[in-house]
């Protein structure tokens, strides 16, 4: 019973307001002339197919200014994040009496800040149980792991006393499982985890765990490697920061990578700039030459309202309007496609997201509108010397 | 009559027209141009990234091991495993031979430099190299492989008889430091047999007489070391025709899981596929056939970074490509959908003439067709010359590429036909709605409304 008198009364209840005073008092204010508002939703509502191409088009212009120019945005970030894959872009070495040990390496993290990886190396040369002199490298394998990402290895060692093997290193050592080496009358046995393969000096050497190799050899750190993210003046800014801090450093980048890395990555900026501009200026000439075509389609409408003594200001206003309205619409439209797009394409193509900005936004909406503007200004001149009788005969 | 037709409409309808055509012009510009980059982009990156070197290096099989941290060597490399010069040529009749775009074979050992017979002699690693040595049709050598060495002078020729003249010589920066030698400089250098030791007296070498033509600065290991030509070096370390290590560079495709396979484990069918693709492992497999007792591996910090880095470049300007096509053809059949729709009165009078529906939209497809044509070699050329004029601003100075050469390369002739085609289907598709909702239409309703 509840239910049934609660479904009766709804619309009751409602009716009071949709019949409210003030839900009448807008259409009677504009009762003496059709009000702009009302036109301008009728056109929009009567003409759907016409408005919703001109969405369309306008939706795919933002939608492609968006995708382009948030990709554009953040390509640098991209590519120099990329060019990591190549190591390290910073070496440092110690001259003189400084050694590289525990309080000294975090000194320098702080100097370059977290997002710097350093690894530290020290080298010896030992010799093998077939009597072969070889460089071992005492390394901490996570931050070469890190670092080295082209390292080709059977399986990273885990254990304390685990050491890599350089393929060709390992063609001159008896026992790859006990490898025995010794280093200034010191012998010591280590785990052979695996074998390395890189195609450098690195297949001639022994990679052997830091506190292993101290424990050892006793000798530290010698050398630094580093791999600072972002271009050239981050990296510049890193060096610079560690020769002020640290003077007993000697501290270079590895100039061939640096100056490689920004040249290819301008290059593909620049190429990007480029295909921006053109695939742009198609895409707004394109919606500007189909916009102004349907202005001018519509010439009976203008010339009914001049008939009905609308002025010519009154009319472009009026088209103006329709079509800065739409152009809003397919500019948030397009730049919400657009923003997926790209989102779609970092994620596909660099594995990372690229994130909406919002900052585009305003962009996109005044390139939207402007083309609209343009689009509905255009014609206007072709409409002015209209006669509206010839027009509505006919002719 | 149709092709009367046909004409007329052409000859009279001359601003809508251009409007439509305008729409297919610029879409097949920025298309053909778009593609036209994304093909030959690899190229240019590799091109680009041969600053970082030779990505397959080979090696004699029965090589010893280095002793070498950084940038100096502990113990001079007394191998005596060697390749042989001669046996380079056969890099060229490998299957992927035109891949290789850079070859340079060294040979190495410490020489003893001195200004002068009674100055201090220091022991420096010397290397000999190729330099503007003729390789098929082209040039290679040092050089070539690496495009970040800085040179002032000349790079060394070979001197003109044995035993007879003055060696031509490159100094790093560091080596020309300790020497205090400059360029045009007269020094000693001896081959020797010694050790690696510093402190040795000035010995009753044997002496020859070089001259410095070069200071080489490069930031890296060549700083601290001698540079002469592979012919000098052997004569001086009388190893003729010996060759102890050469970097190749070639264009390669990138890495994949295939790439990775053991060839010599895999079907003969998959073989023959693994072979016949330019993976730096085969590339390196078909060098360790062509040249006897020669290891070829490829230099992982540079084949998988390379690999990466321009998989991520054609990609990004693949998927671009992808969004002027999607642009382009929103473009074209709006353009198309709106000049049809101009026309409904024309269509009307030919339907009230007597014209079937299945003539009227033949028409109107011919059109559309005769269009997408005209605007697309338009759009290919324009594109083409966009593309070859934006190579050219971009990667010219770098690559030695004028605009001029760009120009004639310009015209990639496989493109056409696919622009061509994308432009007519995207036309026909485009105004195929407007086509069959005017054909649907009262003629006599559409004759007496339609302006």
């Amino acid at each position: 019973m509840t239910a049934a008198s609660v479904a009766r009364r709804k619309p009751m209840s409602e009716n009071p307001d949709m019949g409210h005073p003030s839900g009448f008092s807008g259409d009677k204010k504009s009762n003496g002339a059709v009000s702009l508002p009302r036109m301008l939703v009728r056109s929009l509502k009567f003409r759907r197919a016409r408005s919703l191409s001109a969405l369309a088009a306008l939706t795919v212009s933002a939608m492609v200014a968006t995708a382009l120019l948030t990709l554009y945005a953040d390509l640098d970030a991209k590519l120099h994040r990329e060019f990591r894959s190549f190591g390290a872009n910073v070496v440092a070495t110690a001259s003189g009496a400084v050694a590289l040990d525990e309080g000294m390496l975090r000194q320098v993290q702080g100097v370059v800040g977290a997002d710097v990886t350093v690894a530290p190396i020290a080298y010896a040369v030992a010799t093998t149980d077939r009597g072969t002199s070889v460089v071992v490298a005492g390394v901490d394998f996570a931050a070469m792991q890190k670092l080295d990402s082209w390292w080709k290895v059977d399986a990273w060692p885990a254990g304390t006393n685990d050491a890599l093997l350089g393929q060709r290193a390992a063609g001159f050592i008896a026992n790859e499982r006990e490898v025995t080496l010794s280093y200034a009358g010191k012998a010591v046995t280590l785990h052979g985890a695996g074998r390395l393969s890189t195609g450098g000096d690195e297949d001639s050497r022994i990679y052997v765990p830091m506190a292993a190799f101290t424990a050892w050899t006793g000798v530290q750190p010698t050398v630094l490697e580093m791999q600072v993210p972002g271009g050239a003046e981050r990296v510049n800014a890193a060096i610079a920061a560690l020769q002020r801090a640290m003077p007993g450093l000697h501290v270079e980048p590895v100039r061939a990578l640096v100056a490689g890395e920004s040249r290819i990555v301008d290059r593909t900026h620049s190429l990007m700039y480029g295909a921006m501009l053109l695939i742009a200026l198609t895409v707004a000439i394109s919606v500007l030459a189909t916009l102004s075509a349907s202005v001018l389609e519509r010439r009976r409408d203008f010339a009914l309202m001049k008939a009905l003594g609308a002025s010519q200001g009154q009319l472009i206003g009026h088209f103006l309007l329709e079509a800065l309205v739409i152009a809003a619409a397919g500019g948030v439209l397009g730049y919400v496609l657009g923003s997926g797009v790209a989102w779609a394409i970092g994620e596909w193509n660099f594995g990372t997201a690229t994130l909406p900005r919002v900052s585009l936004l305003p962009v996109v909406l005044a390139l939207n509108l402007a083309i609209a503007a343009a689009a509905a200004l255009f014609p206007a001149r072709v409409l002015r010397g209209l006669q509206p009788a010839a027009l509505l005969k006919g002719e | 009559m149709f092709l009367r037709l046909l004409w007329e409409s052409f000859a009279r309808q001359r601003r809508r027209k251009i409007l439509a055509g305008l729409a297919i012009l610029l879409g097949v510009t920025a298309v053909t141009a778009m593609l036209g980059l994304a093909t030959t982009i690899g190229d240019r990156i590799h091109q680009e990234l041969a600053v970082y070197g030779a990505n397959i290096v080979v090696y004699p099989k029965a090589d010893t091991l280095d002793v070498k941290v950084g940038e100096q060597s502990l113990k001079p490399a007394t191998g005596n495993a060697y390749l042989h010069e001669k046996d380079l040529e056969k890099l060229r009749g490998i299957f992927w031979a035109n891949n290789i775009t850079g070859v340079s074979p060294e040979l190495r050992a410490s020489l003893l430099f001195a200004r002068g017979l009674d100055q201090r002699t220091i022991s420096v690693d010397t290397v000999g190299l190729w330099f503007q040595h003729p390789f098929g049709s082209g040039i290679t050598g040092a050089p070539q492989l690496h495009p970040s060495w800085h040179l002032q002078g000349a790079w060394p020729t070979p001197h003109p008889q044995v035993k007879d003249g003055q060696y031509a010589v490159v100094l790093g920066s560091t080596v020309a430091k300790r020497l205090g030698a400059a360029i045009g400089d007269d020094i000693l250098l001896g081959d020797s047999h010694v050790t690696f030791d510093s402190t040795s007296p000035t010995p009753a070498i044997a002496a020859d007489h070089a001259k410095v033509v070069g200071i080489l600065n490069t930031g890296a290991a060549e700083d601290n070391e001698a540079l002469l030509t592979l012919a000098d070096m052997q004569d001086l370390a009388e190893l003729p025709d010996a060759v102890s290590r050469v970097e190749v560079s070639a264009k390669t495709r990138p890495e994949d899981a295939f790439a990775r396979r053991d060839p010599d484990a895999l079907s003969p069918k998959d073989r023959d596929v693994w072979y016949c693709r330019p993976y730096a492992n085969s590339i390196a497999y078909q060098i360790r056939e062509a040249i006897p007792g020669a290891a070829a591996e490829q230099v992982r910090q540079v084949e998988q970074s390379e690999g990466t880095i321009l998989e991520r470049i054609s990609g990004l300007m693949w998927l671009i490509s992808a969004a002027a096509l999607l642009a382009a053809a929103v473009a074209v059949s709006a353009a198309m959908a709106t000049a049809v729709l101009e026309r409904r009165a024309e269509i009307g009078l030919m339907r009230s003439l007597g014209a079937s529906k299945g003539r009227i939209a033949s028409l109107f497809y011919a059109e559309a067709g005769l269009l997408a044509m005209i605007a697309g070699v338009g759009g290919y050329v324009l594109g083409s010359v966009i593309a070859a004029a934006l190579t050219a601003s971009i990667f010219g100075q770098a690559a030695g590429v004028a605009l001029s050469t760009t120009m004639l390369h310009a015209f990639n002739p496989v493109l056409l036909p696919v622009v061509l085609a994308l432009a007519l289907i995207v036309a026909v598709a485009g105004s195929t709605a407007s086509i069959r909702s005017a054909l649907r239409m009262d003629p006599s309703a559409v004759l007496r409304t339609g302006a």
